[in-house]
């Protein structure tokens, strides 16, 4: 049976997908889990999930548009140049960039 | 966990869906974070009549999109205050409805033209995003993953707002003119967004021990008149003379002369009492009702027929 693993490396982090490993009960799949994905990453909790308990949507298969991708210039805060903001605006707007970046990468390799 | 414990943990993100919590803890948070959502969904009411208003097809797109990002936002903050075990989400939606749930004073009075729209989309949003910002900061976990998201799309809220604000002060003399109109009436009310002063605020202190909060409503108003004054006079806004604001060099802070403003209209204001606000209220309400049969069509447990909605994107 196959478990994807969710490693959360610090307090309060969220959990992010590691991998996976094949065991025939939870608590196989946990000891697996410390001893693959924990051992040697810091980490502070882990999360095993039974495969077919996870949903899946795939942008291909499914013909939907995530993260972005389509043109819709206007609805970033990097399209409108209105001067210095104030400092959570500023922030607000790195992030938005930094996803726009990403984006552009994502659509270049597709 | 006893509320002494909850005291001397609190901190940033510290409790979540697993920890035992005692019940005013519970109770605070939910009150707070049903109060933000609310917000959302009554901000989105108010701005979704400019989407037909609006004078271009961007500015169309725009303020569509930001309409679906506050009744995403609305959404996301149901959802974290749900997992206190105190309200259901529909619980809290009907409370919406009859008139019981609170929520953000600016979001009672109507807005009656394309002017009024950036005090809500620029100086609105903006003191929003600053209260927001410290959230980040809360120690109900979900409450601060639903901030993190909800930071992310507000700034272009606000910098559309900003660029719709900056068009109509750079047009006519009468554009600027009705500017000017707009920010006299809303203005106090602004003021007004970060509630009384601390020493008159009743769940301030406590939502502050147990790291809910992480700024006073004092300090968040200052730090909004800090970044956004200089914005209104740099579009040519004239500052209303009362109520009166004066900058006190000494504590390096905005003093609001509080007598000027309006507390009883705020107070009922924030009863859900004030006429105008009623019927916004009355007017959520029918939407509500209106679109019940969606809620049933997805609610219905026949068998999916498999299609995935477009991304709401």
């Amino acid at each position: 049976m196959r478990w994807e693993v969710f490693r959360q490396e610090k307090p309060k982090d969220y959990h992010s997908h590691v991998g996976d490993v094949h065991a025939p009960n939870a608590e196989l799949a946990t000891q697996y889990a410390q001893i693959m994905h924990a051992r040697r990453k810091p980490a502070n909790s882990l999360w095993v999930v039974p495969k077919e308990e996870i949903e899946t949507v795939d942008a291909d298969e499914h013909d939907v548009a995530m993260g972005g991708l389509t043109q819709k210039e206007y609805r970033w805060a990097t399209n409108y140049s209105t001067g210095e903001m104030a400092e959570e605006i500023e922030e607000s707007e790195a992030e938005q960039k930094e996803a726009e970046d990403n984006r552009k990468k994502a659509a270049g390799e597709n | 966990m006893d509320l002494e414990q909850v005291k001397s943990r609190a901190g940033p993100r510290e409790f979540g869906p697993g920890d035992d919590m005692p019940e005013e803890y519970r109770e605070a948070a939910t009150r707070m974070i049903q109060f933000h959502a609310n917000s959302e969904i009554m901000g989105a009411y108010i701005e979704r009549p400019f989407i037909r208003q609006a004078p271009s097809l961007d500015r169309k797109l725009a303020v569509s999109a930001q309409v679906q990002d506050e009744i995403g936002h609305g959404q996301l903050l149901y959802r974290a205050a749900e997992n206190l075990g105190v309200k259901t989400r529909e619980e809290m939606l009907a409370e919406l409805e009859n008139g019981e749930g609170k929520f953000l004073n600016c979001f009672h009075y109507p807005i009656q033209n394309w002017y009024e729209l950036p005090m809500i989309m620029f100086f609105v949003d903006g003191a929003a995003m600053r209260r927001q910002a410290t959230l980040k900061r809360t120690s109900w976990e979900p409450y601060a993953h639903a901030i993190d998201k909800i930071c992310f799309e507000e700034g272009f809220h606000i910098k559309h707002g900003e660029s719709i604000l900056g068009e109509i002060a750079t047009g006519s003399r009468r554009d600027q003119q009705l500017l000017q109109e707009a920010f006299d009436k809303w203005w106090p009310r602004i003021l007004q967004f970060f509630g009384p002063t601390n020493d008159q605020s009743v769940h301030g202190g406590f939502a502050m021990d147990v790291g809910l909060k992480t700024m006073s409503n004092d300090d968040l108003r200052t730090a909004f008149l800090n970044a956004y004054l200089s914005k209104a006079e740099k579009y040519g806004l004239e500052i209303p003379e009362t109520p009166r604001i004066e900058y006190d060099e000494y504590e390096e802070r905005y003093h609001v002369e509080e007598s000027d403003l309006d507390w009883e209209e705020f107070g009922a204001v924030s009863q859900n009492e004030y006429p105008p606000g009623a019927e916004q209220i009355h007017k959520r309400e029918r939407r509500q009702a209106a679109v019940e049969w969606v809620r049933e069509a997805i609610t219905d447990d026949s068998p999916a027929a498999g299609a995935t909605s477009a991304a709401a994107d």
